[in-house]
């Protein structure tokens, strides 16, 4: 996800759970039949092994692929569709929209969301090949395995067997694959408007971003669905000089000015803010650490929202990283254009994930603040992020989330609503005026399997298969009633 | 070569009164013209295949003028490299051997073909067709450095045409990659060394030269007798990276920040040798300011280092008292909304002579301090050394530009840039920058640059240069 909450973000602990030495989670048996696993396993390996990142334009090769396993499970051509769309100048994407009709629909559809494309991965950087799947040590391993594939799968693998299962609906159920999550968005934003007579639906449910994992230990995390989200916004930091011959060094260089700039953003802090749906989170946050010393000082800033050293060491907690203001970090880096010419040019992507209700624009001003005269703060005009509304918590969809987890996870967990760390393509429904919840069920380690973008992404064996079954349990009760 | 604005240094000149200074008889000025319109007009740009022309070509001069076709070899060779290419270029090598057995090893005349990419739409004029104007010859290779080929190749076939006798062979090595990859100076310095003789020493036409102010003031000529040692490293930056909506502490490109942070507050240590001393003896006596005395007190106290920073603050002198690295070039992340995994730094460095590529790259990872922060070469150059002030060198170099330059200074150079001259120092065999071509600073530098021109007297004076320095060198 362009902007996923990484499941541990959470850690909603069951302090209830005595803590006994609990199983672990990575030799569970799942609760999907083993023809269902092995099925799961080969759609999942040919997903994994298509590279499905930006201008490799292996997109609708993997459409194609999925759409062909809905025709063979009983859908109709004619509900099914393909729409090539063009993302990044000259990647050629596409989207997925295939339709699920109930034979004598009660209530209006339910759009299920995803996205196709993975972010790049450097076989250079990475310890085996990204885009060849493997299974090692109780893991699925391969860029995508679980940001988003595993929820492609688990989405589709559940449609599948309901269907063969002789399931009927009540209402339609859509399933809404994008292509560019990951750089543009514009598939959500073509599904949210243009497409919107083939996506229109009550609610969606989102696979690409999960609610719950488990800790270290093999407790579970308990669960909290996203309900708002932060603004993307990408800047670029630019510095410019006359350059020369890199045999005689000029006293300013355009390297060591952005170096000064980049010195500056890694010390500044933004304002801590707070919402409804943020105070909600840690209330119940605060709930669960008890006396420790984060639970006191989530309390202090909740009693104090302008008590700026509570939300200080709240945020310096590792599970509550970006939960209490805006933050913006350095993602890339180029410079120069000889190596023994004094570069002209150097420039820094600073990528940003601002707090509901600030205008990317004060942002944009911030940084120029602090970078000083020198460097040129611009606002990335390839995507410029906008804010979006929560979704309200609505009971039907908790409940089937809470019937799905407890039977695969054991006891009660409370679900509480979370302001994401970033958008996905459900802010462009949010946005459009659908609520859209984040509901996906593969619980990973948290915070060992947090990979998402980077290296050797991975997800436990047990977790793409119990997807499956949480995907089915959820649509069950949604869609069955 | 990599040629900087050289630097006008004055050591101890007096205007000796000089017979009319010698020129060149027509026909000779005549030769020398075509010669040059012709190779101006073969552009010897990597790519372009075009160096073996011109190596065949100039062979053809030295047979016409009655060199054996066993002492002329063009030797056809293969240049590449990951950033400037590859092309099939070729070397020249021709002996001229002393009668009888002289017991004196050669003397090298070296030089390149190649010149660096000159754009149509960027220049004036096409830069490979040879244009005459305001006195100017202009054209790609004009200065850097096809007028250096030109003065050996016409100086040698009028000395023979002449009937003069070198007392010791006179070997030509004439490359063809040195703008991009110099594997004809390393084939030269290994290789090819049986072919020419083990030359005792070598006079570099890529280097020396004189300078004349817009004003018509003398400007100084200089003999390169040192250069720097081109380096590259890199500082890489590893991490686990993730998600960037979760900023972890640490962060690689804030980490290698720091590290170029701490290399640009950096100074590594002064240092003098035998070239630059000299240079700077000569130096102050034209600087009266503080720049002068901060050259002096470093040159009385070498321990100074406030003096030495003080001299290399100074524009003019940038790079000539120590080491600099400077960072050219920077790579980071591999998507915007994720957190970097690598980032990494070029950092180019140009090392005093002597001094080791190993042992910078050790002092890199001092500055840096941080083992998360990983230095690496980029190359396998060897550290280039400073040739000895050979009196025999210094004193026909001196009589040449004084003989058709008299009120030109002389000054030893040490150039912080690059030439073919590196590999021959390293491998024992000095080299002296001793061309005789002259511009007019600073309006006439223009190597690698746009449209590149040469005073059209400039180039005959450079033949007359030649034939006083192999008379003087090889005739005694």
């Amino acid at each position: 996800m362009k902007f996923v909450r990484p499941i541990a973000a959470i850690l909603l602990a069951c302090l209830a759970t005595p803590a006994l030495a609990a199983p672990s989670p990575l030799t569970v048996p799942s609760k999907l039949e083993p023809a269902w696993q092995a099925k799961t396993r080969a759609l999942f390996k040919q997903l994994i092994e298509i590279p499905t990142v930006h201008h490799r334009g292996e997109v609708q090769k993997m459409a194609a692929l999925i759409a062909d396993q809905l025709k063979a499970a009983g859908w109709s051509d004619a509900d099914i569709q393909i729409k090539p769309y063009e993302a990044l100048p000259g990647d050629k994407t596409a989207a997925l929209i295939a339709r699920w009709r109930a034979d004598k629909p009660t209530k209006k559809p339910i759009l299920i969301l995803g996205h196709m494309d993975v972010v790049e991965a450097k076989r250079s950087d990475w310890t085996f090949d990204p885009f060849v799947f493997r299974e090692e040590g109780g893991y699925f391993l391969g860029r995508g395995s679980s940001d988003m594939k595993n929820g492609i799968v688990a989405t589709t693998m559940a449609l599948i067997k309901l269907r063969q299962s002789g399931f009927k609906p009540d209402r339609d159920i859509i399933l809404f694959f994008t292509g560019d999550e990951e750089t543009q968005g514009k598939g959500a934003q073509l599904g949210a408007t243009e497409w919107r007579s083939l996506t229109d639906a009550e609610l969606g449910l989102n696979a690409d971003g999960g609610c719950a994992g488990y800790d270290r230990s093999g407790r579970p995390l308990g669960c909290a669905i996203s309900m708002a989200e932060k603004t993307f916004q990408t800047y670029f930091f630019t510095t410019h000089n006359p350059g020369g011959h890199s045999s005689r060094p000029r006293p300013d260089n355009a390297i060591y000015e952005l170096a000064d700039a980049l010195k500056a953003l890694q010390a500044h802090r933004f304002q801590p803010m707070m919402n409804e749906v943020s105070r909600a989170y840690f209330e119940a946050r605060a709930k669960q650490e008890g006396n420790n010393s984060l639970g006191n000082a989530i309390r202090a800033w909740l009693a104090n929202p302008n008590d700026g050293a509570a939300a200080d060491a709240v945020e310096a907690n590792e599970l509550e990283v970006g939960h209490t203001r805006t933050r913006c970090v350095a993602t890339m880096l180029e410079g120069g254009h000889a190596d023994n010419a004094l570069p002209q040019t150097a420039k820094a992507t600073v990528n940003c994930r601002i707090f509901p209700g600030v205008d990317t624009k004060a942002v944009q001003a911030e940084l120029q603040q602090l970078a000083g005269p020198k460097v040129q703060v611009t606002m990335d005009p390839a995507f410029l992020g906008q804010s979006s509304p929560a979704s309200p918590l609505r009971p039907d969809v908790v409940n089937a989330v809470t019937k799905a987890i407890t039977a695969i996870h054991g006891p009660k967990m409370e679900i509480i609503p979370i302001l994401s760390t970033g958008a996905s393509d459900g802010s462009f429904f949010r946005a459009a005026g659908m609520p859209v919840y984040d509901i996906d069920g593969s619980w990973g380690i948290s915070p060992d399997d947090e990979r998402a973008h980077g290296l050797d992404e991975r997800i436990p064996v047990r977790a793409m298969y119990d997807d499956v079954v949480h995907w089915e349990i959820v649509l069950k009760e949604l869609a069955g009633k | 070569m990599h040629r900087l604005a050289v630097l006008v240094l004055a050591m101890g000149t007096s205007a000796l009164a000089a017979p009319a200074t010698p020129s060149l008889p027509p026909a000779q000025r005549t030769a020398t013209h075509d010669m040059f319109e012709h190779v101006i007009n073969t552009p010897t740009v990597i790519g372009r295949h075009k160096v073996p022309d011109m190596a065949q070509y100039v062979a053809d001069q030295f047979l016409a003028a009655g060199f054996p076709k066993d002492d002329v070899h063009v030797l056809p060779y293969h240049t590449s490299s990951a950033t400037t290419g590859d092309d099939d270029t070729a070397a020249l090598i021709v002996r001229w051997r002393a009668p009888g057995n002289s017991k004196l090893k050669p003397i090298m005349l070296m030089g390149h073909m190649d010149v660096v990419e000159a754009k149509r739409e960027d220049s004036t004029t096409d830069p490979f067709m040879m244009t005459e104007q305001d006195g100017y010859y202009y054209g790609r290779g004009t200065t850097d450095m096809k007028d250096g080929i030109v003065g050996i190749t016409q100086a040698i076939i009028n000395l023979k045409a002449a009937g003069f006798k070198p007392k010791r062979d006179i070997v030509v090595l004439f490359t063809g990659d040195e703008e991009t990859n110099g594997i004809g100076a390393k084939n030269g310095s290994s290789q090819w060394l049986d072919l020419l003789g083990h030359p005792e020493f070598g006079l570099n036409a890529d280097g020396g030269g004189g300078n004349v102010n817009t004003d018509g003031s003398p400007a100084g000529f200089t003999m390169q007798t040192a250069e720097k040692t081109y380096a590259g490293y890199t500082l890489t930056v590893r991490n686990r990276g993730g998600h960037s909506s979760k900023p972890r502490k640490d962060n690689a490109i804030f980490t290698l920040a720091h590290a170029l942070d701490r290399i640009e507050a950096y100074r590594f240590t002064p240092m003098l040798n035998e070239t630059t001393r000299a240079y700077f003896d000569g130096r102050q006596k034209l600087e009266k300011g503080p720049l002068g005395d901060a050259m002096r007190d470093w040159l009385a106290n070498p321990n100074d280092a406030a003096a030495a920073d003080a001299t290399e603050a100074s524009e003019s002198e940038v790079g000539i008292t120590r080491t600099r690295c400077v960072p050219t070039r920077l790579f980071a992340g591999h998507a915007d909304n994720a957190l970097p995994q690598l980032a990494t730094a070029m950092i180019n460095c140009r090392i005093f002579p002597g001094v080791e590529p190993d042992a910078i790259r050790a002092e890199l990872e001092r500055i840096v301090a941080n083992p998360e922060v990983v230095v690496t070469r980029n190359d396998d150059q060897k550290a280039s050394l400073a040739s000895p002030l050979r009196p025999d060198v210094v004193a026909a170099y001196t009589k040449a530009v004084h003989t058709l330059h008299p009120n030109q200074p002389v000054f030893p150079e040490m150039s912080t840039g690059a030439s073919d001259a590196r590999p021959f120092r390293v491998a024992g065999i000095p080299i002296y920058g001793t061309n005789g071509g002259w511009t007019v600073t600073p309006i006439d530098n223009r190597a690698h640059g746009k449209d590149e021109r040469l005073p059209v007297q400039s180039l005959y004076d450079n033949v007359v240069h030649w034939q006083i320095l192999l008379r003087e060198l090889t005739g005694k």
